[in-house]
């Protein structure tokens, strides 16, 4: 014990009203360390995070950095104390290159501009040349006179892991970094995690995901409820331990599924092309089909198209080129209602903005689609005590947890939320469901009751379209994996024969039957 | 889970109250604001504010000219407001609003023949008509083509008022040609909405009495059954619906012959030719009721809530905007029509060249003030009837401008646009509610 830790935090306590959000947190990050903070959603994770970072004070509890005690009152202060923040959406203006990006707020001007007084000349080549020896420090590879729009996304996260070093950040943190990656660009994030630790950073990394945890961490930090529950480190613990440690019971966390039994096809594609809002082709020829008693899962990184398809078969988007085939019927200019009334039912990707109205109460949600049919109105009068009643009904069924029928339904956590989409949409007739992305940004156990759900919507006779972005929740549910790239499909393979490896290669586009040389990867450099 | 339990505890009457606290501050703070600019100003408030309540309240007949006011501006209100509910922003009030006066004046005064009911039931219909048309415009504008209905329907403000200065003006074909003055003629009689000092000789025979009365207990049986359904009482024994309205439609129908029949007797409005207080006062109300009633408790209503609560929510949910947008500019119009048409008919019984009275601007703030709740409509209106009422004897007895009215109004708006301020004053802790976005951006 000869060096003090990088960080240290005792007895942080941060109240919100009615929310006791950090309650005694101790947190020791030591020097050079890898240190994955662990939990669900609303464990206080970022909370305690924000304290680190300037953005919230604490009630109670000090904050030391190399055993000095300190008060942050500002990301700035922060950054002053040698604290780095990658935010999970990133703060970069694409329009500006990767330079005028990281020297965004600590512009330095040329030596000349003194004489001008605070009007100065930029000094871009010191702001390159500094950006092009951290680079090859640390290898991260960063071209400084890059625009940050055409960047892949892992290229910009490694623009923001800059900015931080930029500003000489010696203890780093990384909220929630994998969630917009592909696998392989996860490996390539470990890997530079890795150098940096190496080089004597130290990382904070919050994560929900229990492989990152055993990939990449020294030491594990498990929170739940504000409180921390745990610590240790990836040898003395398993998955399974530290499943129940976040969500504190047992959790399954591999479902045991029966084999498939497809029948008839319920959802078929035939050549479907879709543009995206300017009018560029989103979706390319694609041909699927989804039998009852299946779950298809299409697999892709976010933004190749996977958006514009689902919009297409729930008639939010108009079809391009193509026919879409719902049983027998064949969808044409068809309205979203005219598709929900043929047995679709759809959890949206954005559950927000699309699946709920937040304003409304969690009964009025739970009718959003079928407000207009009996028994919830008569004619044009609203039936408010069947609404009630199927509130009632809905809220018992799938434990939705929220304080009472009229809560707003913006007020409920993210899983409680998703609960009332599946509940209302489960709740109708259907007979194919389209999930997009439905566990993003939910907690353990609310993945786990969803999965639990379409499987058993699977057994039932339904057919299950579910597009994730998610490659765990791809191989844990489906029974066939469609991977989609840059628009097309460009392998359709059976679940038992795909491994994770061919998949994540084929997200990146290698691979596949219908993949051409052009269609690389391209990543500016 | 979730700790805000806030919605719990707190009963519907009490929630209700906690609405009504940040309007009700607002008020009460810009009123002590527009005292300390007069004092500051060299006048006396207390003078100024006594003559502000005589001219509202007190004075004779100023209650029903303060009602006389209110009329318009709850029409107003209700029609800004159920724009706002659907996410649109309607401030072509102004222009609905005359564009009902003129098309309830041209069938008052070129229909004839018609009995009263008939005639009157006409001019008002054409008068929503075409308040329906002239928002329904923009509206339709908007949900087609992106065009931002604010532009439209000011634009559409403008047509609205030039046309209405060419069809009255001196040379107009809607001019009087018997009048010196720029106005039309005047309606028939058939056509008049009835002030209540017209109401003795108007109620004079029995069989009209007992028509008046029979059509109160039929309305108040439908309404009073549909409330008894809704509360969900016990359906059984003398406590079925039926029942229920049966009593209620015959004591009602009771009441209102013999009020009927002793308007003389009672006085007041109704002995006095020169009080100007109409049934369109009481008509404003009804729809206030009524369009709370739609936007609530119908398909319509909930349809029109989500588009302006989340067009995004809506579009997934197989609501329709472009269908919602059109009909809520129409409704909207429809009722700013109305105001126009109960206007005329009513009070002014012919239109005036630049007949404007900017009604339709200060409704925009009465919708706001209500928090565009079609009951809280009708108090915020009350208020602004008052205010516009009360500042000419308010400006005789203390000397101060009237304009300072509109100051008050002002600090009013802006209290309510910026409740953090009364929230801060006054140590009040927010509540959520389903409130409206005002505006989405431009297009």
């Amino acid at each position: 014990m000869t060096k003090p830790p990088a960080l240290e935090a005792r007895g942080i306590t941060k109240a919100f009203p009615g929310v006791l959000a950090n309650d005694h947190v101790d947190l020791r990050l030591a020097q050079g360390e890898i240190h994955a903070l662990l939990g669900e959603n609303g464990a206080g994770k970022t909370t305690l995070m924000n304290i680190l970072y300037g953005l919230y004070q604490q009630d109670e509890g000090q904050v030391f950095i190399g055993g000095q005690e300190v008060d942050i009152h500002s990301p700035n202060e922060a950054i002053a104390h040698g604290i780095g923040m990658v935010h999970q959406h990133f703060m970069l203006i694409p329009v500006m290159t990767v330079a005028e990006n990281i020297m965004l707020g600590v512009e330095p001007r040329t030596a000349r501009s003194r004489w001008l007084g605070f009007i100065g000349q930029l000094d871009y080549r010191r702001v390159e040349s500094r950006v092009r020896e951290l680079s090859s420090q640390h290898s991260l590879e960063v071209d400084p006179t890059a625009l940050v729009q055409t960047l892949s996304v892992g290229a910009q996260q490694r623009v923001e892991i800059m900015k931080a070093l930029y500003r000489q950040a010696r203890i780093l943190i990384l909220d929630e970094p994998t969630a917009v990656l592909t696998p392989q660009e996860s490996e390539e994030l470990f890997q530079i995690m890795r150098s940096l630790a190496e080089r004597g950073t130290s990382i904070i990394f919050i994560t929900h995901k229990l492989k990152e945890v055993f990939a990449v961490a020294d030491r594990i930090t498990v929170m739940r409820n504000g409180q921390v529950v745990g610590s240790t480190t990836p040898e003395q613990a398993t998955e399974q331990q530290l499943a129940s440690m976040m969500v504190g019971r047992e959790v399954l966390l591999r479902l045991s599924k029966a084999p498939a039994h497809p029948k008839e096809a319920v959802l078929s594609l035939e050549n479907l092309s879709v543009n995206d809002d300017r009018g560029q082709k989103a979706v390319r020829e694609v041909t699927l089909r989804v039998r009852a008693g299946e779950i298809l899962g299409i697999a892709g990184v976010q933004g190749n198209g996977q958006t514009e398809l689902v919009e297409a078969l729930t008639g939010l988007r108009p079809i391009a080129l193509g026919q879409v085939r719902i049983g027998e019927k064949t969808l044409k200019e068809t309205s979203p209602r005219q598709i929900m009334e043929q047995g679709v039912g759809h959890i949206p990707e954005d559950r927000q903005k699309r699946g709920l109205v937040l304003r409304y109460s969690v009964e009025d949600n739970l009718v959003l689609c079928t407000y207009y049919q009996r028994p919830f109105a008569k004619g044009l009068i609203i039936q408010h005590e069947a609404i009630e009643e199927n509130a009632r009904r809905l809220i018992e069924e799938f434990d939705i947890r929220t304080p009472s029928a009229r809560t707003p339904a913006g007020t409920l956590s993210g899983g409680n939320q998703q609960k009332v989409i599946v509940a209302r949409e489960l709740s109708r007739p259907i007979k194919l469901l389209i999930a997009a992305q439905p566990t993003r940004g939910l907690d353990v156990g609310s993945i786990e009751f969803l999965h639990r759900r379409l499987i058993e919507q699977r057994d039932a006779g339904y057919a299950v379209l579910l597009v994730s972005a998610e490659l765990d929740e791809i191989l844990a549910l489906s029974d066939r994996i469609a991977v989609m790239y840059k628009g097309e499909i460009i392998d359709t393979l059976p679940a038992e024969q795909a491994t994770r490896e061919e998949i994540g290669l084929l997200m990146a586009g290698v691979g596949g039957h219908k993949t051409s040389p052009a269609r690389q990867p391209v990543e500016v450099n | 889970m979730s700790n805000h339990n806030d919605f719990e505890k707190t009963s519907p009457w009490g929630l209700f109250l906690q609405q009504l606290i940040v309007p009700a501050l607002a008020v009460v703070t810009a009123l002590v604001l527009g005292a300390i600019i007069m004092w500051a100003t060299g006048n006396d408030p207390l003078v100024a504010y006594r003559g502000l309540l005589d001219g509202a309240f007190l004075k004779k007949r100023a209650l029903s000219e303060t009602l006389v006011a209110t009329t318009p501006y709850i029409f107003l209100g209700l029609a800004v407001a159920f724009g706002f509910k659907c996410g649109l922003f309607n401030i072509g009030a102004e222009g609905q609003f005359y564009i009902g006066q003129l098309a309830a004046v041209w069938v008052g005064y070129n229909v004839h023949g018609l009995p009263a009911i008939l005639h009157l039931t006409l001019a008002l219909g054409a008068a929503i008509v075409a308040g329906a048309i002239w928002s329904g415009i923009p509206g339709y504008l908007r949900a087609k083509l992106g065009s931002h209905e604010v532009i439209n329907t000011i634009m559409m403000n403008y047509i609205a008022i030039y046309l209405a200065d060419y069809l009255v003006g001196l040379s107009g074909p809607m001019r009087d040609p018997a009048s010196s003055a720029p106005q039309t003629p005047a309606v028939d009689a058939s056509a008049q909405l009835p002030r209540l000092s017209e109401l003795p000789a108007l109620m004079a025979s029995p069989v009209t009495r007992f028509t008046a009365a029979l059509l109160v207990a039929v309305f108040a049986f439908i309404v009073v059954r549909w409330w008894w359904q809704q509360r969900g009482n016990s359906l059984r024994g003398w406590r079925n619906p039926w029942v229920v309205g049966l009593i209620s439609a015959g004591g009602l129908g009771l009441i209102t012959y013999v009020f009927l029949s002793s308007l003389n007797r009672i006085g007041g409005p109704f002995t006095d030719r020169a009080d100007r207080l109409h049934l369109g006062f009481f008509l404003a109300i009804l729809v206030a009721v009524l369009v709370w009633w739609i936007l609530e408790k119908t398909t319509l209503g909930f349809e029109v809530r989500t588009v302006g609560a989340s067009p995004e929510a809506a579009e997934y949910a197989g609501i329709s905007i472009v269908r919602n947008f059109v009909l809520a500019m129409a409704i909207s119009g429809g009722l700013a029509g109305l105001a126009g048409g109960v206007e005329v008919l009513g009070l002014e019984r012919n239109v005036k060249s630049f007949f404007s009275a900017g009604y339709g601007f200060d409704s925009i703030a009465v919708a706001l003030l209500a928090n565009n709740n079609p009951l809280g409509i009708i108090p915020a209106g009350f208020l602004f009837g008052a205010l516009r009422n009360g500042a000419d004897l308010m400006e005789l007895r203390a000397g101060v401008s009237k304009q300072i009215i509109l100051v008050v109004q002002a600090l009013v708006l802006m209290f309510i646009a910026a409740p953090v301020i009364i929230r801060k004053l006054y140590r009040i802790r927010a509540i959520r509610e389903e409130g409206v976005q005002l505006t989405r951006g431009w297009g």
